[in-house]
C-alpha cells in the first residue's frame, strides 16, 4: 500500500477507496468505449470536507484528480486522461439536502440523478424544467453544471441546466470550500438568487467540464409542473431538413413556450426503422423526417390555444399529423409520458455488437443546420476509403449524421452529429486498425463541424483537447482560461489534461 | 492467462453495453422503476461500480482485451451478484413494443456474468469456499442435495402420505430446499390436492436439479444429472412435471432443454399453475370467510424476470377467498430481489439479508398483512431477515408460501 493511498484512506476510511485492479477498471470508462484511462486509485467521498481534504493531499502528491458523476459524458469527460489518477465517485453524494418550497428552490448534493430528483420534486407537484441531459436516469445534477448540459426533456421551454442554476458549494482545486451567489454574503439563511455580491462566479464553474472545482451541493430553481399538456408527431414533406428549421423558427418567432420539439432526419426515420428501432414508424408511407412537440398549459383553454398555433405551423409546412398513440407513430407521447426523453439518445446503441457512436453535442442556431447537415454528408464521402476499411472487418458500413436535433434556449438547436463504428473487440479479435481509425475520423468530423463555429458544450478529453491542438480557441480567450486555470489549480490537478493542461508532469 | 472459452462467447453482450449507467441508477416513476441493483443499492456508500452491471462489463471487456487477468479477487466481486437479472430490464426498457432499444437483442446479463462464473471455475479461481462445497455435495452419491444431508432425509416426508403414486400423469419434482427446510410447505400442498381430490406421483430416484451449480457456473456434472432425471420421469410416463421451487422450475424449463439441445418428452409446469388451474377449476373446497386480510406478492427472479411468469401467480391470490391484493411499489419486471440468488445467500449471507430486509419493508409500506411468494429461496431468506427485524415491523406482516396461505383456509 503506498503512502498516498494511506493519507487517502485516513481521510475517507477504507471502506469508501479502493485501488483493486477491477475497481479501477470498472471506471475506466464512460459512455464512449473507445476513449479509456485506468485510475490508480477510486474514492467515494461523503462530502466537501473530505473532498477538500484529498485535493490538498492530490496537491502535495501532484497527482490528477478526476471527479466523476453519472459517467455518462460521451466523450470521456469523467475518466482520466492517462493511466493515472484518482477518480472521486461522486455518487455517494446523492441527497436532497433541501427543498424550499416558499421559493422554489432545492439544494441537493451534486452526485445525485436527474431522475432520482425529479421523482422527489413530483411528490410536491414540482419538477426541474430542465430535465437534465438525454442520461438523466443517471447522470448526474453536478455533471450537468460542468457540461450545461440540456437535451433530457423541457429544454426548449427551459434552455441548458444550468439557466435554472442558484448558488453551488464548490470544493476549489486547492481545498477551499466555496459558495457563490447569495451565499457569498455569510448572513444569507438559504440559496436565493445566482446573481449580485460581484460577479456571477457560478458560471465560471458551469460547463468549465471540471477544470475548476469540485461541485459538491447545487442549488436549483424548480417550478409547478403544469397539470395539462399536448404533444403530436408530424410527418415532414420533401426537404425536412430546411422545413424543420422553418418550423423551429416559427415557433420561436411566435413567441410560443413550445416545451420540447425535435426532428428526426430522413437518414434517421430510414435507418431505424429498416434495424427495428422504430417500429412505430414502420408503416409510413414514406420514410421521411419526423418532428414532434410538447407543450405545457395550466388549463385546457390555455393548452388549446398553443395547440392551435402550433399545428397551424405544422400545417402550413405540408407536415402530415400522425395519430395520437404510441402505435400511430406519436414518439412525443413516448418521449412525455412514459419519460421517453431519459432514453431518446440510447435507441442507437447495441443496433449491432459493438456498434458505437462517435459524436459530439453542440449548440448552433436554428438556421445554421441543415448547411452543416449537408457538409456533414460530404465529409461523409470525403472519407470512404476509411469507412470501407471498417465495414470490411466489421460487416456495417458506419453511418454518419445525426442524432435528434433538438430546439433549446436562446433560439439554438442542440446537434448531435458524428458517425457510427464499432469497438476494436470483434468475436475474439483485437483490431487495432479500428482504434486508429475511430481516433482519426472522430478527430476530423469535429474539426470540420468547429469550423461551422458551433459551441460544444459537453467536451470531455477528445474534444477539450482537440479544439486547443486544431487552434479553434481565439488566442486571447485561450489565454485568459489558461491563467484563471493556473490562478485557480496551480499544479493542474483537477481533471488533468483537458484542455491540454497538463501542468508540470 | 485463460483462454476466457466463455466470455468469449458473450462478446456481443459485453461489447453492445455502451456504459450508461442505468443498471445502476435509473428512476423512472412513468414505469415504475425505482433503482435497479440490489447489490448496489445493499452496499450503500461503499458501491462502487464493481458491483454493477456497467463496471462489471467494463472489467468484462478489460479482460477480453487481455488488460487484465482473471483471479480469485475477481471471483470475490463477481459472485457478489445475485443474478436477478433486474439490470437486463433496465438495459432493454424501452417498455413499449413500438420503440425498440437495440440492446436487448444482444444482452442477457445473466448469461454474461454465468460465463464468467464458468471461466473462473475452470482457471480454478472459483468456486468460493461455500460454493464448492454445495457443488460437492450435489454430486456425492450418498447426498445428491446441495445440504450436506443423506439423500434419504429428502424423500422421508413421502411416507406420511401413501397417496403419492409410483408413476402418473402429473409428477411432482421436489427438488431439495422444501423436503429439507420447508417441509411443512410441502404438506400443505398434498393437503390441497388431497382436498382438490388432485392424485400427484412422485420419485424418490429424483437427483438436486443443479442449479446452484448452473448458477455458480460449474457445468462439469450437469449433463449427467439433467439426463438422470429426464430419464427417470420419461419413465414414469410423465405428461407434466411440477415442481413448488422457483429455482427448480428454470432449470427444468429453461436450461434443461438448452443445455440438451432438445425439447423435455413432457410439460413443465409451477405449482402457481397448478393452483391456478384448481382455483379456476373451483377444485379447492376454502372453508367460510371471516374478515378479509391484505397481501402483497413478490416476484421471484427465476419465476418472474427469467421465466416471465408474473401473472399467473396474481390470478391465484385474486381467487382465494377472503384476500384483498397489493402491488408493491416495485412489481412484476421491476421487482427487488430478495437476495438469496446467484450463490449470494451461502457465500455472502449478510449481504442477502441487507438486501432482503428492503424487500420486506416495501412489503410492510403496501400496508399488507401477509407477504407471500412461491420459492423456497426467497422464503428462507425472507425468513431470515424477519428474525432480525424489529418486533413493531414483525408485527406489522407476515411472510408464507402461497401454497401455506392457501392450504391455512382449507
Amino acid at each position: 500500500m503506498t503512502e498516498l493511498y494511506q493519507k487517502l484512506e485516513k481521510i475517507v476510511s477504507k471502506n469508501y477507496i479502493s485501488d483493486s485492479i477491477y475497481v479501477r477498471h470498472a471506471y475506466s470508462r464512460v459512455v464512449d468505449p473507445v476513449l479509456q484511462g485506468v485510475p490508480d486509485i477510486v474514492i467515494r467521498p461523503k462530502d466537501a470536507q473530505e473532498i477538500s481534504e484529498i485535493l490538498q493531499v492530490a496537491n502535495e502528491e501532484n497527482i490528477a484528480v478526476i471527479p466523476r458523476g453519472g459517467g455518462d459524458c460521451e466523450f470521456g469527460g469523467s475518466k482520466p486522461i492517462e493511466n493515472s489518477g484518482i477518480v472521486l465517485d461522486l455518487k455517494r453524494m446523492d441527497n436532497v439536502v433541501n427543498l424550499d418550497q416558499d421559493n422554489l428552490i432545492v439544494t441537493v448534493e451534486a452526485g445525485i440523478s436527474w431522475g432520482k430528483l425529479n421523482d422527489y420534486l413530483c411528490n410536491f407537484g414540482l419538477y426541474t424544467g430542465c430535465l437534465g441531459p438525454g442520461s438523466g436516469l443517471t447522470a448526474s445534477v453536478g455533471g450537468g453544471i460542468s457540461h450545461q448540459s440540456v437535451g433530457g426533456g423541457g429544454c426548449a421551454k427551459y434552455g441548458s441546466c444550468t439557466n435554472q442554476l442558484v448558488s453551488l458549494e464548490v470544493v476549489l482545486p486547492t481545498g477551499q470550500i466555496i459558495e457563490t451567489g447569495s451565499q457569498a454574503n455569510k448572513h444569507s439563511k438559504f440559496p436565493f438568487n445566482r446573481f449580485g455580491n460581484g460577479p456571477d462566479f457560478a458560471s465560471i464553474f458551469c460547463g468549465d467540464n471540471g477544470i475548476f472545482g469540485v461541485k459538491t451541493q447545487i442549488s436549483l430553481q424548480v417550478f409547478p409542473k403544469p397539470p395539462f399538456a399536448s404533444y403530436k408527431t408530424f410527418l415532414m414533406p420533401r426537404k425536412s431538413e430546411e422545413v424543420s428549421a422553418k418550423i423551429f423558427t416559427e415557433m420561436r418567432l411566435k413567441g410560443i413556450d413550445v416545451y420540447d420539439s425535435m426532428y428526426f432526419m430522413d437518414l434517421l426515420v430510414r435507418v431505424g426503422t429498416e434495424k427495428g428501432i422504430f417500429p412505430l414508424w414502420d408503416n409510413l408511407k414514406r420514410k421521411r423526417g419526423i418532428m414532434f412537440y410538447t407543450v405545457e398549459a395550466n388549463s385546457d383553454k390555455e393548452l388549446d390555444g398553443k395547440v392551435n398555433q402550433l399545428d397551424k405551423i405544422f400545417e402550413k409546412n405540408k407536415s402530415e399529423e400522425l395519430g395520437s398513440e404510441i402505435a400511430d407513430g406519436n414518439i412525443g407521447k413516448w418521449h412525455y409520458e412514459d419519460q421517453g426523453h431519459w432514453l431518446i439518445a440510447h435507441n442507437l446503441w447495441g443496433l449491432i455488437p459493438g456498434f458505437t457512436a462517435l459524436d459530439a453535442e453542440c449548440h448552433t442556431p436554428i438556421s445554421t443546420y441543415p448547411g452543416i447537415l449537408k457538409d456533414v454528408d460530404l465529409w461523409d464521402v470525403e472519407h470512404a476509403n476509411e469507412m470501407e476499411q471498417i465495414l470490411e472487418i466489421a460487416g456495417m458500413r458506419p453511418i454518419t449524421g445525426s442524432g435528434p436535433i433538438i430546439l433549446i434556449g436562446d433560439h439554438n438547436v442542440e446537434l448531435t452529429t458524428g458517425f457510427t463504428s464499432f469497438e476494436s473487440y470483434i468475436d475474439g479479435e483485437h483490431y487495432e486498425i479500428i482504434e486508429e481509425l475511430n481516433i482519426k475520423l472522430w478527430k476530423s468530423l469535429l474539426e470540420r463541424i468547429t469550423k461551422h463555429g458551433v459551441t460544444w458544450y459537453m467536451l470531455g478529453d477528445i474534444l477539450s483537447r482537440l479544439l486547443v491542438e486544431i487552434g479553434a480557441f481565439q488566442p486571447e480567450y485561450l489565454q485568459f482560461l489558461t491563467l484563471v486555470k493556473k490562478t485557480l489549480d496551480p499544479r493542474f490537478i483537477l481533471s488533468k489534461g483537458k484542455f491540454n493542461f497538463w501542468g508540470d508532469t | 492467462m485463460s483462454e476466457l472459452k466463455h466470455l468469449k462467447s458473450q462478446w456481443e453482450a459485453v461489447m453492445s453495453c455502451m456504459g450508461c449507467g442505468d443498471c445502476g441508477y435509473a428512476i423512472r416513476p412513468a414505469v415504475d422503476r425505482y433503482l435497479t441493483c440490489p447489490v448496489k443499492e445493499a452496499k450503500g456508500g461503499e458501491g462502487f461500480e464493481i458491483y454493477f452491471s456497467r463496471g462489471r462489463m467494463n472489467v468484462l471487456k478489460s479482460l477480453l482485451l487481455g488488460q487484465i487477468p482473471l483471479s480469485k479477487e475477481l471471483a470475490d466481486f463477481v459472485y457478489q451478484c445475485s443474478e436477478c437479472g433486474n439490470c437486463t430490464e433496465v438495459c432493454h426498457m424501452s417498455q413499449n413494443e413500438y420503440i425498440v432499444l437495440n440492446t436487448s437483442k444482444w444482452i442477457d446479463h445473466v448469461k454474461v456474468w454465468e460465463a464468467l462464473r464458468q471461466d473462473l471455475i475452470e482457471a480454478g479461481f472459483a468456486p468460493l469456499d461455500k460454493h464448492g462445497k454445495l457443488i460437492d455435495y450435489m454430486n456425492d452419491v450418498s447426498m445428491r442435495n446441495p445440504y450436506g444431508e443423506e439423500e434419504a432425509n429428502k424423500f422421508a416426508w413421502i411416507s406420511e402420505f401413501p397417496e403419492i403414486k409410483e408413476e402418473g400423469d402429473l409428477i411432482l419434482f421436489g427438488g431439495c430446499t422444501m423436503p429439507l427446510r420447508q417441509v411443512d410447505t410441502l404438506k400443505s400442498m398434498m393437503k390441497i390436492f388431497k382436498a382438490a381430490g388432485r392424485e400427484i406421483a412422485m420419485s424418490k430416484n429424483e437427483w438436486c436439479c443443479g442449479s446452484i451449480a448452473l448458477r455458480i457456473g460449474d457445468q462439469n456434472s450437469l449433463i449427467d444429472i439433467i439426463k438422470h432425471n429426464v430419464e427417470i420421469f420419461k419413465e414414469m410416463g410423465a405428461q407434466t412435471i411440477f415442481t413448488a421451487c422457483a429455482g427448480c422450475y428454470r432449470t427444468w424449463k429453461k436450461d434443461y432443454p438448452e443445455l440438451l439441445g432438445e425439447e423435455l418428452p413432457f410439460k413443465v409446469k409451477h405449482i402457481t399453475e397448478i393452483l391456478t388451474e384448481m382455483l379456476n377449476n373451483n377444485e379447492i373446497p376454502f372453508k367460510p370467510v371471516e374478515g378479509s386480510e391484505t397481501v402483497t406478492w413478490h416476484d421471484p427472479c427465476h419465476l418472474g424476470r427469467h421465466m416471465n411468469l408474473y401473472e399467473i401467480p396474481r390470478d391465484a391470490i385474486l381467487k382465494i377467498p377472503g384476500l384483498k391484493f397489493k402491488e408493491m411499489k416495485r412489481n412484476r419486471n421491476n421487482s427487488w430481489c430478495c437476495g438469496a440468488g446467484g450463490g449470494v445467500k451461502s457465500e455472502f449471507p449478510d449481504l442477502a439479508l441487507d438486501i432482503s430486509t428492503e424487500r420486506i419493508k416495501e412489503a410492510i409500506d403496501t400496508g399488507a398483512q401477509i407477504l407471500t411468494t412461491s420459492c423456497p429461496f426467497c422464503i428462507g431468506n425472507f425468513s431470515d431477515a424477519y428474525k432480525e427485524m424489529e418486533p413493531k415491523d414483525q408485527e406489522k406482516i407476515n411472510i408464507i408460501d402461497i401454497i401455506d396461505l392457501i392450504a391455512g383456509k382449507i
